[in-house]
């Protein structure tokens, strides 16, 4: 059974998910009447949770 | 990444004290997230006396109330309209309707946010990467696209991963067999048993052999057939391809998966699933393998309608072994049993209809149509087994039917009246099948 540690490449996806959430929540939230940019965003955003349950959820389990 | 075997190598093969740590954690998240969004989920907590801040421990989570799919039906078709009080989100969030079959009663809606819809997605991506379909590969999907979820979300899941996907939705069964040989996609998703009347149109209506079309790997669901050995091995010989096994449902999710490896049995995803096993008789929590139960599920990250601690009434059972695919996810061995609902009592014998199902499939002469009906006469439950002989092996209908009633009673420990109809004649299914029919009052 091999079995792959949390090590420097996943904290480096973590970090890299959190960057992107930002600027994602900040056109979501900074163009709240301007459709494309709300719904894209949304969509971007559901994606970005994917990433967080495939690497950030098992960071913050290493980390508490 | 490509590369990888896994589609996430960091929760495949995450240790398994890890993964129940990390379940833990996400338990208590989509819990709170349920209690505070849900007026169904919290009355039901409140009336046991279950707060988010009990959940500390695995223990903690058996004593959080089941939830049965009547539950749901009685909440439904009501305001929020039509989804009822378990409804976690505004209205206006909700991006995809789907509901159940209405196999057991009247159909469940399932509402779905677009982060739902991504969470589908995914969880079919682990399915197909560990099925070993890549970017490369075309997959065709003979599969009528309607209310109900099954291939919608292994479309998407095979765009997520970079297929390149053939929707072959409003087609018969010749045209999609004729679409297959134009575009020689190399996957197929169906249930066994629209893989298998694929096949046999090919063969006995067009004169075609699908062993030689292009088609190297098939996905299954709906059905538990190709997790039952004689059925898998139906179907890869008539394609001339590998048969994969997953189960997933409407309100839960796609939660498990057969890989390449084809070890007896489906991994559970893990890291998106918490599956419990419990005595159907006592609740009692099962955790060591060889004793079947029925299942309660929960889905850790679908938000809109939550699915936790679901009592699913699929019956199955832990694996001994690990996979040498290297994946920690435990297996069930066998797939997906059957259901609480259909084994039942004949003649003081517990049937599950796929053990008829196997011993069907694996007898040569006989074609892949089955039908069982039990019904009582005077005080005696009474067995009849409809089945279908290939075309030109009458002469061995004598053999055929003597291995036949000697296999159904090694097997099932049961008599059966047998009858044999005319190839063709039985009912076909494209999606699932209903070949099981308990006449008994009360059934």
């Amino acid at each position: 059974m091999h079995t792959m540690p949390v090590d420097s490449e996943a904290k480096e996806i973590a970090r890299l998910i959190d960057e992107l959430k930002k600027t994602a929540l900040e056109i979501h939230e900074k163009f709240r009447s301007v459709p494309a940019a709300r719904r894209n965003t949304a969509r971007i955003l559901a994606s970005i949770k994917m990433l967080e349950l495939n690497f950030s959820d098992l960071l913050a389990l290493d980390e508490s | 990444m490509e590369d990888s075997e896994y589609w996430n190598p960091f929760l495949e093969t995450l240790p398994p004290e890890k993964i129940r740590s990390l379940q833990l954690e996400k338990f208590q998240r989509i819990f709170r997230w349920t209690y505070d969004h849900s007026r169904f989920h919290r009355s039901l907590y409140e009336r046991a006396g279950i707060r988010p801040e009990d959940i500390r421990s695995f223990d903690d989570i058996r004593h959080v109330p089941t939830v049965e799919k009547s539950m749901m039906r009685d909440i439904q078709r009501k305001a929020p309209f039509p989804y009822g009080d378990a409804l976690c989100v505004p209205l206006e969030e909700v991006t995809e309707f789907r509901q159940t079959s209405g196999t057991t009663g009247q159909p469940v809606y399932q509402p779905d946010t677009w982060q739902d819809w991504e969470w589908w997605a995914e969880c079919w991506a682990f399915i197909l990467w560990a099925q070993g379909y890549r970017p490369s590969d075309r997959v065709f999907i003979p599969f009528g696209y309607n209310v109900f979820v099954a291939f919608w979300a292994g479309h998407y899941g095979a765009e997520k991963i970079g297929c390149e996907v053939v929707p072959g939705g409003v087609l018969d069964t010749k045209a999609r067999i004729l679409k297959i040989q134009e575009l020689r996609p190399t996957a197929m998703m169906a249930t066994p048993t629209y893989v298998l009347g694929m096949a046999d149109t090919a063969r006995n209506k067009m004169g075609l052999n699908p062993a030689e079309m292009s088609i190297e790997k098939i996905t299954c669901a709906g059905e538990p057939g190709a997790s039952i050995p004689t059925t898998k091995r139906r179907m890869e010989q008539a394609w001339g391809a590998k048969a994969y096994d997953h189960a997933g449902a409407t309100e839960i999710g796609a939660w498990s998966f057969e890989c390449t490896a084809q070890p007896g049995g489906l991994h559970v995803n893990e890291a998106f699933f918490l599956v419990e096993i419990v005595d159907v008789d006592t609740g009692e929590l099962i955790e060591d393998p060889g004793k079947k139960g029925k299942m309660v599920i929960t889905a850790f990250d679908r938000v809109a309608q939550p699915c936790v601690r679901f009592d699913s009434k699929d019956i199955i059972e832990w694996a001994e072994e690990t996979c040498p695919c290297g994946r920690t996810f435990r297996l069930i061995k066998g797939g997906v049993i059957g259901r609480a609902d259909d084994i039942t009592k004949v003649k003081g014998v517990l049937l599950a209809p796929s053990a008829i199902e196997e011993v069907v499939r694996g007898i040569d002469g006989l074609a892949d149509e089955y039908e069982v009906v039990v019904e009582k006469r005077g005080d005696m439950d009474h067995i009849t087994l409809k089945v279908e002989l290939l075309p030109g092996r009458e002469s061995a209908k004598e053999k055929i039917e003597a291995e036949l009633k000697d296999q159904l009673r090694l097997k099932t420990n049961l008599g059966y009246h047998l009858e044999f109809h005319e190839y063709g004649t039985l009912p076909r299914y494209e999606v699932k099948a209903r070949r099981f029919k308990d006449m008994r009052k009360g059934h």
